[in-house]
């Protein structure tokens, strides 16, 4: 039917960009999920962490070699051509320090960011960070060092030094899943934990949290600098996956299109973002796959994608209100404890009615 | 009476030109079972709020057990052994009722971002509370709702979990908020039996906010009275009661 069709070459497209945004989606789903902050911004974390990795390596790569043209400029980015995959080392480590520096810049700018607007209340800290992200793009835009409009490109890919492209993205696609599994370790571990039991209270009633001697606004920020932390790690793998940024790829439609993979999958579940991150990749990536094979021009896929999210997200909502994969409740050793002293109440009860 | 656990000093809150409380001085001894009435408006929530650490204080002092706490946080007030209740129950809905009574203890190992990904950290102290916390509702016959969530609760039971959830830490002075609003008459002097149980067999003190004194006056040591943001009148539940200032306050002229 379509003979172009490269099934596995769409798997590692696919899993690529379900690797990246179920990130995203997940550190999503740890902010508004689990502790009620309404974060409207992710994209200003995602794309702190692509531009980080962007201007790093970029940068670090002409200095190594001496070159004295600018990223953005021609002889820029053909000495970053040139250059690029000469050494394993320092494509390796470049990528290594961007995922550090990542998450910690991403991190910190996201505890800064909002540690002042949490004592206001969930719609303040939305539409601050909504207007964080479009400030930062806008910014960009203009800010000539970092390529204005046109961004930065030539980013070396951290198996440039491997000659086949193909297994370059076969690697490059375990790295981001094992970046997930990860994330998903973490926010799994920490939802079933009493620190999670903590975040949940927060989400229900902030007041009574505080009365109960939680240090709520701590609490937050501490979730927003994971949270950040996390999408700027997505920016940098995203970065280095196209291997050029622009201020475009970061409009706010990025930030509604990772809220509507939290809401497909399920609200409070860190599976569920993963499975709404799925779906949602896969509509894009198949679109993107199918569309030149089809010949059509009227329709772009962007619209047809638009389109199927949004009735997606109606279907689920009309008939599984919790999403896909809805809150499950904490799972902690303390069931176990109850669990016994239950068995033990049981055969005493038991043996009591006999005697 | 024993000596005072908790004693407010010449407290004033304004909020503009509203004088909420203005010059207000009462001691809540050890182990008492004290009550703070006053018509709507009167200040007695907004006394709550300043003890609590809601409000921070225009003038005067909040001492607990030798130290003075006010302008302190509600969440450091918590700390000190101060447990606020509020006139709705305010349980965490999607926690169960075990839950709610597990978030109560401070400074759990596992309730930091660092440590709780790693289980054997804080196993032990998880269950160690969690047989705690179902041998606390078991003992007030609550044992059953253990794995309920809260919103399969009854308003009472509910406000019993507010109270017994306190009992898993050290908290020593409980202040509670029309803990009888919205419960039936029997009801509520069964949650005024269970808050003298809790002062005789634990050693808890309660500060206790209520309108229905039909209710109240049965149960109580010593009543404060407020009216306009200041004291009107204190005394014994039956002194007060024939007090004919307190009686054209709640009547009007």
């Amino acid at each position: 039917m379509l003979p172009s069709f490269d099934a596995f070459g769409f798997l590692v497209s696919w899993g690529t960009f379900l690797g990246i945004y179920a990130i995203l989606a997940v550190s999503l789903n740890l902010e508004v999920g689990l502790t009620g902050m309404a974060n409207f911004g992710k994209v200003a974390f995602y794309g702190i962490g692509a531009y980080l990795a962007a201007s790093l390596s970029v940068y670090a790569v002409l200095a190594v070699y001496h070159v004295a043209a600018a990223p953005y400029t021609t002889e820029g980015i053909i000495a970053l051509g040139k250059y690029g995959g000469a050494s394993p080392a320092l494509d390796l480590g470049i990528f290594a320090a961007s995922l550090v520096l990542g998450f910690i810049i991403a991190g910190c700018v996201g505890y800064l960011l909002t540690y002042p607007t949490l004592r206001v209340g969930p719609a303040f800290l939305g539409i601050t960070l909504l207007a964080f992200g479009e400030l930062l793009r806008i910014f960009l835009l203009n800010y000539q060092p970092l390529g204005a409009s046109k961004g930065l490109s030539g980013i070396p890919h951290p198996f440039l030094w491997i000659p086949d492209p193909v297994l370059r993205e076969r690697l490059y696609v375990l790295v981001v899943l094992g970046f997930l599994a990860v994330t998903l370790w973490f926010a799994e571990r920490i939802t079933n934990s009493p620190f999670g039991r903590v975040l949940k209270a927060v989400r229900d009633d902030e007041v009574a949290a505080l009365c109960m001697g939680k240090h709520v606004p701590r609490v937050k920020a501490t979730v927003l600098f994971i949270g950040s932390g996390m999408a700027g790690v997505a920016g940098v793998l995203l970065a280095f996956y196209m291997s050029s940024v622009n201020p475009n790829m970061f409009v706010p439609a990025v930030t509604f299109n990772i809220w509507a993979m939290v809401i497909l999958g399920g609200m409070g579940n860190n599976k569920g973002a993963v499975v709404g991150a799925a779906i949602i990749t896969f509509v894009d990536r198949i679109l993107t796959f199918i569309t030149p094979n089809l010949g059509i021009t009227i329709i772009t896929p962007d619209y047809v994608r638009w389109m199927i999210v949004g009735i997606l997200i109606v279907l689920v909502l009309m008939f599984m209100p919790g999403g896909l994969v809805p809150e499950k409740p904490i799972k902690t050793p303390a069931w176990e404890a109850v669990e016994s002293l239950e068995k033990e109440s049981k055969e005493g009860g038991s043996g009591g009615d006999e005697a | 009476m024993t000596k005072p656990i908790l004693e407010v000093k010449d407290l004033a809150k304004y909020f503009g030109g509203v004088k909420a409380l203005d010059g207000v001085t009462l001691e809540v001894p050890e182990r008492g079972v004290i009550g703070l009435i006053g018509p709507n408006g009167s200040g007695k929530t907004t006394l709550f709020n300043v003890v609590t650490g809601f409000y921070v204080p225009t003038r005067g002092e909040v001492w607990y057990a030798g130290e003075r706490i006010d302008g302190l946080n509600p969440n450091e007030v918590f700390l000190k052994g101060l447990v606020r209740t509020f006139q709705i129950p305010r349980l965490f809905p999607s926690l169960t009722v075990l839950e709610n009574v597990l978030l109560t203890p401070p400074r759990q190992v596992g309730e930091r971002v660092l440590t709780a990904p790693f289980r054997s950290k804080w196993e032990e102290q998880e269950k160690e509370l969690a047989r705690k916390a179902v041998a606390l509702l078991r003992k007030f016959g609550l044992g059953e709702y253990v794995r309920a969530r809260v919103s399969e609760l009854s308003a009472a039971h509910m406000k019993m979990i507010e109270t017994i959830r306190g009992l898993i830490t050290d908290a020593r002075v409980y202040l509670l908020d029309e803990p009888a609003a919205g419960v039936a008459y029997t009801t509520a002097r069964e949650l005024f039996t269970f808050i003298r149980r809790l002062r005789d067999e634990e050693g808890l003190t309660f500060f206790i906010i209520e309108h229905r004194l039909e209710v109240l006056m049965d149960f109580v040591d010593y009543v404060y009275v407020l009216h306009n943001g200041r004291l009107l009148s204190e005394g014994k539940p039956d002194e007060v009661m024939s007090d004919p200032k307190v009686i054209e306050a709640y009547i009007g002229r």
